[in-house]
């Protein structure tokens, strides 16, 4: 009010009026977003500056005070490994920026800029598994496991996923008869709730002799399988291989839950892609096909990029989501596969629920916090420059 | 097609081959077609056979379980009254309908004041805080749990919670989801492509942001808000890992958590467990079913749009 009536002064009124509109107008858009603030604040924000202070600190159902980076060392194990491990994939990162900078071999410098960047990825090779030795011998083994089987997990999904799904809204596309009727059924496991579905496919992958996927396995001629309590890796059962560890490849009950979670967002995606191609402007195939282009031509040279910013968003999104699956995995583990599908996100609600080790696995939090803000960061460098806005 | 080219004979033998062409082209058609449509059943076939599958061990007997049978000998619908009394699913039914009702208000209430706020208030910092909030999509819910879990348990002194400890409480289930960055986002598009004509002659009028809000906004903006609706109404119905977290007692355990708990007891009783599973998904099939139009071209939106 006092404000108001000061800027009043040796001003017409409608002026003072207009202010004091413009005063309650902001008033009005503080108060609209005060409740969504205070939440988000409460419940998305504040919790991220508590679990890096919960991280510094020895905290075991209660607070027992500061222990600095212990938690962090006690993840990683030795720091000097962990730095040639993350130094490692900087020099991935270093190595495309090199690669990729000098653009046309018309100037100066690319060949040097290629070669240097052959020898950083060659550095980089060399570094990741000696610091990943490093830390194993050190680390929480079980912490450490967890982030090769998320990667597999991850990359397992989504590249299959997005193929899959690209397919089938390729094809409803081309004016098929019940389009409807088909997105409705492909979309119908991604609906349903994931604790139910978990349940079914936990039956379908059981161990017995008539389980559905072994029924499969039986009309295709193949072996009865253990499913989802199958620890063996998938390398070792089909060849016979002896590889230890996360080198032979996912075990056989980490593809199942892989299996399961391509079940569940092919529908997704193809609901996506599918409102994707009804977006690209149908007069630029009536151009591609008058100067004579063929099918497949159309569908590399107008179809795949003008689709490309929904694919990154798709391969970014499930990303993420891998990253930060759970409900399936809890429901679909079983103790028999021996901790070969113990995803980070679940080696972290045990160590919060079942250890009860609070500052540790808020440690473990932010360092998966820290990978996905790195994974990230690659895709939109690496994926990102390739996508094609109209 | 034979007439014609007898009544032209000069260019048949140039015809011929070109009108064998054309059937070809349309047999190669059709054969195209037959693939497509093949591939699309095989899809189709492999997204449903584990929904049949359930249907059907869920009205068979144990042993018909146990030596698996695709199909029950006799339909035993009482598994389904077993399976409900056995897992207690009334109060985790009644539960589930009100905490996501009482989510589904807080968050459309927040989400759409804020997003029109977002969208049609000019107020200092504003693009600042909409950047800091669509920031925390990017972070991760494993990092927020912990903390969170201890916000609710009122043992955070930044944070003191009315009335103690919220665990195993209504609020304690509902409060945290009750704002969405997306939901905010979603209705903050939405809102922003109202005519601004509309807001200049409702201020001719005399009426404020409120009146405006409730009177053109929220009027013109159904199917949005009924997308957010449905959108919100099955994340909530569907949550696990915070009402598991928060709940140790029955008094507020929703459905999923409770279908959790009763295939960890009953889980070689296969048949009950497949009944249970399906009377959880029945409500959110009738949902998708009576909605999935809105509902799926919502989602394709979003995806554009993000």
């Amino acid at each position: 009010m006092t404000a108001a009536s000061l800027q009043g002064v040796g001003q017409p009124g409608g002026r003072a009026a207009g202010s004091l509109k413009a005063w309650q107008s902001q008033l009005t858009g503080y108060l609209y977003i005060l409740p969504a603030s205070i939440l988000i604040f409460c419940f998305g924000l504040f919790p991220v500056g508590y679990a890096l202070y919960m991280s510094t600190r020895r905290w075991r159902v209660v607070d027992r005070g500061y222990v600095g980076v212990e938690n962090y060392l006690k993840a990683i194990g030795d720091p000097w490994s962990a730095l040639l491990f993350v130094g490692g994939f900087l020099g991935l990162l270093g190595a495309w920026y090199l690669w990729t900078r000098p653009g046309s071999a018309r100037n100066p410098g690319y060949r040097v800029a290629r070669i240097a960047s052959l020898v950083v990825v060659a550095a980089s090779l060399w570094l990741i598994p000696t610091g990943w030795v490093g830390m194993l011998s050190a680390g929480d083994e079980r912490f450490l496991n967890a982030i090769p089987i998320t990667f597999y997990f991850a990359f397992g999904s989504i590249p299959v996923q997005l193929l899959i799904s690209l397919c089938l809204a390729y094809i409803l596309f081309q004016k098929i008869r019940g389009q409807e009727f088909f997105r409705m059924i492909f979309f119908l496991p991604y609906i349903t709730p994931v604790i139910a579905t978990a349940l079914i496919f936990r039956n379908i992958f059981s161990p017995r002799e008539l389980s559905i996927a072994n029924r499969g396995m039986q009309a295709l001629g193949l072996p009865a399988q253990e499913w989802l309590f199958e620890s063996e890796r998938l390398l070792n059962l089909l060849f016979g291989t002896e590889f230890g560890g996360f080198l032979a490849g996912p075990s056989l009950a980490l593809v199942s839950i892989v299996l399961f979670g391509i079940w569940t967002y092919v529908g997704y995606n193809t609901v996506i892609f599918l409102a994707g191609l009804g977006s690209i402007d149908p007069t630029l195939y009536e151009a591609a096909e008058i100067d004579g282009a063929s099918h497949i031509q159309q569908l590399r040279w107008i179809t795949f990029p003008l689709l490309s910013p929904v694919t990154f968003y798709l391969s970014v999104i499930g990303f993420i989501g891998t990253f930060k699956a759970f409900n399936h995995i809890f429901v679909m583990m079983e103790p028999s596969a021996l901790g070969t599908v113990t995803t980070v996100s679940i080696n972290i609600f045990n160590t919060f629920n079942k250890a009860n080790q609070f500052g540790y696995a808020s440690a473990q939090a932010v360092l998966l916090l820290v990978i996905i803000l790195y994974m990230t960061f690659v895709q939109s460098k690496v994926l990102g420059e390739r996508v094609f806005y109209g | 097609m034979a007439d014609t080219q007898i009544v032209k004979p000069i260019g048949l033998s140039s015809a011929r081959p070109r009108a064998v062409g054309r059937r070809g082209r349309a047999v190669r058609y059709r054969l195209g077609r037959l693939v497509l449509y093949g591939v699309l059943l095989l899809g189709g076939a492999a997204s449903l056979i584990p929904f049949a599958w359930m249907m059907s061990a869920s009205l068979m007997t144990l042993g018909e379980t146990v030596t698996r049978q695709l199909l029950p000998s006799v339909p035993r619908f009482e598994n389904y009254v077993e399976a409900w009394q056995e897992a207690n699913f009334t109060r985790y039914f009644l539960n589930s309908i009100v905490i996501s009702a009482v989510i589904l208000a807080g968050q459309l209430s927040t989400s759409i004041l804020a997003g029109y706020a977002f969208a049609r208030i000019e107020f200092k910092g504003r693009s600042l805080i909409f950047s800091i909030m669509l920031s925390t999509l990017m972070i991760q819910g494993m990092v927020t749990m912990i903390p969170n879990f201890l916000v609710v348990a009122n043992r955070v002194p930044f944070i003191p919670l009315p009335g103690g400890s919220w665990l195993n409480t209504l609020q304690g289930i509902t409060v945290p989801g009750m704002a969405s960055v997306f939901s905010i986002f979603l209705l903050r598009q939405f809102f922003a492509q109202i005519p601004w004509e509309l807001w200049d002659a409702a201020r001719i009028d005399g009426s404020g942001h409120n009146l405006f809000l409730v009177r053109v906004v929220l009027p013109l903006s159904k199917p949005a808000i009924f997308t957010v609706t449905v959108f919100v109404f099955i994340g909530a119905w569907n949550e696990f890992l915070w009402p598991l977290l928060v709940t140790t007692t029955e008094t507020w355990r929703p459905i999923m958590v409770g279908l959790y708990r009763f295939a960890e007891e009953a889980g070689p009783l296969m048949h009950l467990m497949m009944a249970g599973s399906m009377i959880t998904i029945v409500p959110i099939l009738i949902l998708y079913f009576l909605t999935q139009k809105q509902y799926t071209e919502g989602i394709a939106l979003t995806g554009l749009k993000g």
